[in-house]
């Protein structure tokens, strides 16, 4: 009998890529908006993916993610390093700064400033040089962070450092290596430029020692961010996290549990995650209203071929499980189609830095989305079925 | 009022309705569509329900066929009294015993007429392959074998009648339910389906109720009961009665 619900169903074109759209659509909408999440999420804890080596971040204990920090005094680092199980630790300096360029533009970068010692944190260069060019005087590397147009500087000699104010329309082309800007009112040089994980929400990055960060950012009290640490073999990450918070007083997270933190503190205090849960919303609604109302239609204008197989001796059951059946074929297919487009479209977003990530979980969101509305739809489908009257088969009309 | 009933015949007996009474709506739009129906139908005969629109005998067939459900007398059929049914016997009963044939042939327009034949043995729970085989060899009977792979809807009315009087035999049911089954063909294909149906029931014994209207298929019956206003008023003998009984 499923093949005949098969055929009932193929046999109204119209309805039948009516109903295929329907779920389509939704399939595509959610795990888009999934993908969507998972891409700016995985930008929100770029930081932390960044240094893969530590295995365990310390920081103040009033922060609870990567994304608003606040300093701990430089002690810190010291005290984490008499942790027994502790391997190396580094220290890791956040900070905002205006950068002022040539022609008296003036833009805000996030400054990260590793440690001199080892520079760990820094990134490789976009020509792949090792990021040593930080050791010269006033280094920094710059980043785009998932901005575009924000690092241009002016093309022509006479627009850098006038004497008769800014000159903002100018032509201008990207920073390079030599460029020399202001920040904070000291002389930074750009040594290279680096392109890392984009950052959620993007904004430019300027990499540099922790000491010549410590002297462009404005004065403060404590300057040290994190201390990345790493364990000694025979310690798991767990552990050490637990030992250092107890012996320090400082907050210790491992790295996954560190990129949860921040996952769950946009889930919390980011807009955009509004935004997705609209989008959500919307996908189910408009998927819902049109699965629903097809498929409803289409049981409705069949409903004479079902009192005839009832009048034939279909039970209810076999007649319900037909409309299920039918709203499974539909499911599994428009599912196959939304996702499969929504993996071309992220490819294609890939390419232009749109933040999306098809990660395991975002089909299968798609998925089960689809199945919320096709179950709902059916469920409002087989109420004209169950309440047929096989006798009107006799009827001429 | 018991017009047919013959002592010592009661295993030739297809259909016994006594008393049977059918009302439709509550209030003032009371219909009372049977009033009292009791009619004997044998095996192996070909029994024309006739009477003015309205009378009842859709709901009389309805009835016998466990479509509907009286609401007071009794109604056997096949030697099962309906009453004592749950509704998933009923359709299982149904589907073993029944034959449907219907004015506006109800065929399934997405199936090929092959499939439209094979959807009672579907129903029964037949494997796919063998429900078709069994099918093809319907179809060849009425006469179709060559359209097998048409859809209904490429199919004349003569033809798609046929396609649903496959599909009412196809099960093998005793009994075939058929509510003018000429009304929608004009009289040269009434006529020949009179043949095909006729033919059946007197080789295979089969039992028929033929509903009609179409005065010129009467000939084909064995006996022809007249109702009115939800009463049968008077059985009387067709002219293809032969030595049944
Ligand atoms: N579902 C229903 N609800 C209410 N009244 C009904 C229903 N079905 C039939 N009736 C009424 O019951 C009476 C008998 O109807 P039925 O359909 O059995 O007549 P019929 O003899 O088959 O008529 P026709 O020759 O026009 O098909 C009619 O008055 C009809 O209006
Ligand atoms: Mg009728």
């Amino acid at each position: 009998m499923f093949y005949v619900a098969l055929k009932m169903l193929m046999g109204d074109r119209a309805k039948y890529l009516g109903l295929l759209l329907g779920i389509s659509f939704t399939a595509f909408l959610v795990t888009f908006a999934g993908c969507y999440f998972a891409g700016f999420m995985t930008r929100g804890f770029a930081l932390i993916s960044e240094n893969s080596s530590a295995d365990v971040w310390v920081m103040n204990p009033a922060v609870d993610s990567a994304a608003l920090t606040t300093n701990m005094p430089d002690s810190a680092l010291q005290r984490v390093r008499s942790v027994e199980g502790v391997q190396h630790a580094v220290p890791l300096m956040l900070g905002d700064v205006d950068v002022h360029f040539p022609n008296g533009r003036f833009q805000s970068f996030q400054v990260i400033g590793v440690d001199n010692a080892t520079l760990a944190g820094a990134p490789f260069l976009v020509n792949g040089a090792s990021p040593e060019v930080l050791r010269a005087p006033d280094a920094v590397i710059v980043d785009a962070g998932g901005t575009s147009g924000k690092l241009q500087t002016p093309l022509r000699k006479i627009d850098q450092w006038p004497h008769d104010g800014v000159h903002l329309d100018v032509p201008t082309r990207e920073l390079m290596p030599g460029d020399e800007l202001l920040a904070n009112g000291r002389r930074i040089v750009v040594e290279g430029r680096s392109k890392t994980i984009p950052r959620f929400p993007p904004r430019p990055l300027l990499y540099t020692t922790y000491s010549n960060a410590a002297r462009i950012l404005p004065a403060a009290m404590n300057l040290l961010t994190f201390v990345m640490v790493s364990r000694q073999p025979g310690i798991s990450a767990h552990q050490l996290a637990q030992r250092i918070e107890q012996r320090t007083g400082l907050r210790a997270r491992t790295t996954d549990d560190f990129k949860k933190d921040t996952v769950r503190w946009y889930l919390i205090n980011s807009e955009d995650v509004g935004d997705i849960v609209t989008m959500l919303v919307l996908a189910m609604t408009v998927g819902f209203g049109v699965t629903g109302v097809m498929l409803y239609m289409f049981t409705y204008e069949n409903l004479r071929q079902y009192a005839v197989l009832k009048a034939m001796g279909t039970s209810r059951r076999t007649l319900l499980s037909m409309i299920f059946f039918q709203a499974s074929v539909c499911a599994f297919l428009g599912a196959g189609i939304g996702i499969g487009l929504c993996a071309l479209i992220g490819a294609g977003a890939a390419t232009i830095d749109f933040p999306f990530r098809m990660m395991w979980f975002t089909p299968l969101l798609g998925v089960l989305g689809v199945l919320i509305i096709s179950l709902a739809a059916a469920l409002i489908s087989i109420r004209p079925v169950l309440t047929l009257e096989p006798g009107v088969v006799f009827s001429g009309r | 009022m018991d017009i047919s009933l013959n002592p010592g015949t009661e295993d030739l007996i297809a259909v016994r309705c006594c008393d049977v009474t059918k009302t439709y709506g509550s209030g003032t739009a009371k219909v009372s569509a049977l009033r009292g129906i009791n009619l004997d139908v044998y095996r192996g005969e070909l029994l024309m329900l006739v009477g003015p629109s309205g009378c009842g005998k859709t709901t009389l067939i309805s009835i016998i066929s466990a479509i509907l459900q009286q609401d007071a007398g009794r109604c056997e059929v096949l030697g099962r009294d309906l009453t004592t049914l749950e509704q998933e016997e009923k359709d299982q009963f149904r589907g073993a015993s029944i034959g449907f044939v219907f004015q506006v042939f109800n065929l399934f327009p997405a199936l090929t007429a092959l499939e439209n034949v094979a959807v009672p043995l579907l129903i029964k729970g037949v494997a796919y392959k063998s429900s078709l085989a069994q099918a093809q060899t319907l179809l060849d009977s009425v006469g179709l074998a060559s359209r097998a792979d048409a859809f209904p809807g490429q199919l004349s009315g003569g033809q798609q009648q046929r396609v649903a009087i496959a599909r009412a035999l196809v099960h093998n049911p005793e009994l075939i339910v058929c509510d003018e089954p000429t009304s929608s063909l004009d009289h040269k294909t009434g006529h020949e389906m009179m043949n095909l149906l006729g033919d059946i029931a007197h080789r295979s014994d089969k039992t028929l109720i033929i509903v009609t209207h179409d005065n010129r298929i009467l000939e084909f019956a064995d006996r022809i009961a007249h109702m009115e206003d939800g009463r049968i008023t008077d059985i009387g003998t067709g002219k293809a009665r032969g030595q049944l009984l």
